[in-house]
């Protein structure tokens, strides 16, 4: 995949997307408010792409995958020589010039949390946990290397189970789900099935669980509402969940206090309500009783993308949702106050808006990561083949 | 308004070292390095507005904490978390040219640091408001006695909701300033209701300065209060607003074409103003509790005629006062405060239709006024007692009774829970 490229906007108050020089008045703003190349900050080690450094054939671009927290991003390099680059926060001062998270070599995937880093290698599975004095490892598991399903399953599943993002780090789940994907949110999980299916477990205070009710479940349970149409990807955010169906419609339900699901907020309203009358001094007094707003939406709920397109891709930051075209366009919508949508500014949105940085800028988008509060996205100019 | 800053100053601990930022392993390093840099900010750099913007990331991170979960799973750590926030923004927004708008703002921030928050440096953000509170420009109560000033939603008498007719035969029995000891053999031993009669009478709010729309405006106008919108908390259109005293009364109180109802209901508007706090007292009777008088919880209840509070029980003893508020027509002054309450004993419990889940099942399916009999067969079954409550009036409701309250008018009623 030549010509990629990795871009980021939102928060970036550890200096994740823009790097800040240490020791001195910061360089990188807390907020990215449109889309930057993320060369600088992702990887240190130079594409060092061959274990065999004198065979020249072998070296490509190497391939970088990207998962984030609220303080840091981890870039997986997946090709050549696979490891994990660590930039943001760095709590260890050892850590302070070495990105590269020496645990992590041969490993295919990552995720990374605020708490924990898991790494999933061809043989086993293994959580680490990020404190100031030091990675240190907490749990670890063995990956199933004989079972052949043809696609590997993702994190964080792992064999038998998943890892949560808080002790019991190691979790079951009944293998007759044949669960082939898990999302996990704020305090809530999405699971997808062998047989396109969606399964939500965890808390339901905001309608995340999209059975219909606040009801929280201990147990997986199925959502009756999607029953027949099968799915293809799942995501999960703070409070809201999404799911894309084979056909390419766009689900979003759970928390919509920022307009995270693309339907009509009122706290948006009131927010910019109380912006604008600190400006002027007075207080807008709105009369209206509008009737239509949704706070809460318990069950799924289609999306409106602007194009005839079909989606194919969903990412759920804290309080935003961010979705790929198959004409490779970029759509935002929910809480933008750090630039998480990247239009250019702090404003939240309740309606799905392309990223015109992208679509203008004759870039195709491949992949959308979202951290809690920023974004990340992989592109590639439009003239270019990409495989 | 450089004084405002000064004065402002002078309630910051002088110098970093006596500026305390502990908290437990909860604490995420990368929010403790974030707090750690923004008290930096302060006392370091003197970036007031770096400081505002960082404490407003203090503030989301922790927001979000405080929104996950049940409130009562909430580590207390976060909440402090949340208050630090709320200090480092109300210290960057006072700081240079406080206009009143950004005084208005500062006293904000440090309500939604009261309400959400937990008490940090020595409850700074309450003596923080207390002196921002200083700064806003208000009228004086005095100053508003001629008849352009805008007179509350009140109707004329003839059209005031109507006071429901009591049968004698279940209403509440009434006892005026009983002793102690009358009162724990006679009503609260064997739990049964009561209305007393004249034991608030000494209250400074009845003697000293007579509650009116006007002198609430005055002592608490610019606080930001959570209001209860819609009919009812059983109503799918029930929410909650955050709004200040002023924007509540000007919405919900006195305007004639507001729409829906407001009530400042069930808030501890006496521990979030002070002021207000002195104008009442604890009633005696509470000592016959095995509580401490620290554990009593004191609520406002502030609302326009209608608003309703559904048939449901609390977990705790409770003495309802209705207090008088004292209104300016152009015929005149009148006071105000009627509510109509009814009672049932805890043996009803099953002819009553509580909720069956755990959010709901302290509350009742039926509306007392105005019940489904098709769907509810059982509830005209139940009996029950009656009343309307005056101002001045105090209502003994037992632990675990059941009430339903209407207001007939405008009201404002203090609610003490104790045990």
């Amino acid at each position: 995949k030549k010509s990629m490229s990795w871009f980021g906007f939102g928060f970036n108050g550890f200096g994740q997307i823009v790097p800040k020089r240490t020791g001195g008045k910061d360089e990188g703003a807390d907020k990215v408010l449109s889309p930057v190349v993320l060369e600088r900050s992702l990887c240190t080690c130079e594409g060092r792409t061959s274990s065999n450094p004198t065979n020249k054939s072998e070296t490509s671009e190497p391939e970088v995958k990207v998962a984030a927290s609220w303080s840091q991003i981890a870039a997986i390099q997946i090709n050549g020589d696979p490891h994990v680059c660590i930039s943001g926060f760095i709590s260890d001062s050892h850590e302070q010039h070495q990105r590269l998270a020496p645990e992590s070599k041969g490993c295919q995937e990552a995720l990374i949390s605020e708490r924990y880093l898991t790494l999933r290698f061809a043989d086993r599975v293994e959580c680490w946990s990020l404190k100031p004095s030091g990675k240190s490892l907490v749990w670890s598991g063995v990956q199933d290397v004989s079972a052949d399903t043809g696609s590997t399953v993702t994190l964080p599943l792992v064999p038998g189970g998943y890892i949560a993002s808080k002790p019991p780090l190691f979790r079951p789940i009944s293998s007759k789900l044949c669960a082939v994907s898990l999302a996990l949110g704020t305090e809530h999980a999405v699971l997808l099935t062998s047989s396109g299916s969606v399964y939500s477990w965890g808390s339901g205070s905001h309608g995340q669980l999209g059975h219909g009710s606040l009801v929280s479940e201990d147990e997986p349970r199925a959502l009756e509402a999607l029953l027949g149409v099968p799915m293809k990807y799942v995501a999960a955010g703070g409070w809201h969940s999404a799911c894309i169906s084979a056909g390419g419609d766009l689900y979003v339900w759970g928390w919509n206090e920022s307009g995270q699901i693309g339907l009509p907020s009122k706290g948006l309203k009131d927010q910019s309500q109380r912006e604008s009358s600190t400006e002027t001094g007075e207080l807008m007094v709105d009369k209206r009783e509008d009737n239509v707003f949704i706070a809460i939406q318990a069950f799924p709920a289609l999306v409106d993308v602007p194009e005839e397109s079909e989606i194919r891709k969903v990412s759920c930051g804290s309080r935003h949702t961010a979705s790929i075209t198959n004409s490779g366009n970029l759509y935002t919508w929910g809480w933008g106050h750090y630039g998480q949508l990247g239009h250019g500014s702090k404003c939240s949105s309740d309606e799905p808006k392309v990223v015109e940085y992208f679509s203008n800028g004759g870039m195709i988008v491949e992949d959308v990561v979202c951290g809690p509060w920023n974004t990340f996205v992989s592109a590639a100019p439009r003239d270019h083949p990409t495989s | 308004m450089a004084k405002v800053w000064r004065d402002v100053q002078a309630v910051l601990p002088a110098t970093e070292p006596e500026f305390p930022l502990v908290f437990s392993e909860i604490v995420e390093p990368s929010v403790l390095a974030t707090l750690e840099l923004t008290r930096e900010l302060l006392y370091r750099a003197s970036d007031f507005s770096a400081c505002a913007e960082k404490a407003q990331i203090i503030i989301d991170y922790s927001w979000e904490k405080l929104n996950t979960g049940t409130w009562r799973d909430v580590d207390k750590e976060w909440r402090r978390v949340y208050s630090y926030g709320c200090l480092f923004k109300v210290i960057g927004t006072c700081h240079g040219d406080a206009s009143q708008a950004k005084v208005q703002e500062a006293i904000r921030t440090c309500d939604m640091g009261l309400l959400m928050g937990a008490s940090i440096m020595d409850n700074i953000l309450q003596r923080l408001v207390n002196v921002l509170k200083n700064k806003v420009k208000t009228q004086l109560p005095g100053e508003v006695e001629d008849t352009d000033q805008p007179c509350p939603k009140q109707k004329p008498k003839k059209d005031r909701m109507a006071e429901p007719k009591i049968d004698a035969a279940m209403s509440v029995p009434r006892v005026k300033c009983p002793a102690l000891e009358s009162f724990r053999s006679g009503f609260l031993m064997h739990q049964k209701p009561v209305i007393l009669e004249g034991i608030i009478d000494h209250w400074p709010a009845f003697r000293e300065h007579t509650w009116s729309i006007d002198y609430l405006r005055a002592v608490a106008g610019c606080r930001t209060v959570p209001v209860e919108l819609g009919s009812r908390y059983t109503d799918e259109d029930w929410s909650q607003r955050l709004l200040t005293v002023n924007e509540f009364i000007d919405r919900y109180i006195v305007d004639e074409e507001a729409v829906g109802l407001g009530y400042l209901a069930q808030h501890q508007l006496f521990d979030q103003v002070p002021e207000l706090k002195e104008d009442i007292r604890i009633p005696d009777y509470c000592c016959l509790g095995e509580g401490d008088e620290d554990d009593i919880t004191i609520n406002a209840w502030f609302g326009p005629g209608g608003t309703i509070s559904p048939l449901h029980q609390d977990p705790q003893q409770n003495f309802l006062a209705q207090m008088y508020l004292l209104i300016s027509f152009l015929t005149g002054k009148q006071v105000v405060g009627r509510k109509y309450i009814r009672l049932y004993s805890l043996e009803q419990t099953e002819n009553l239709y509580p909720h069956q889940s755990q959010l709901l099942h302290n509350t009742s399916q039926v509306d007392v006024e105005n019940p489904d009999v098709i769907q509810f067969p059982n509830f005209t079954k139940a009996s029950y007692q009656e009343c309307v409550l005056h101002p001045g009036e105090v209502l003994f409701i037992p632990k675990q009774h059941w009430h339903y309250v209407r207001s007939l008018e405008l009201s404002f009623s203090v609610s003490f829970w104790w045990s």
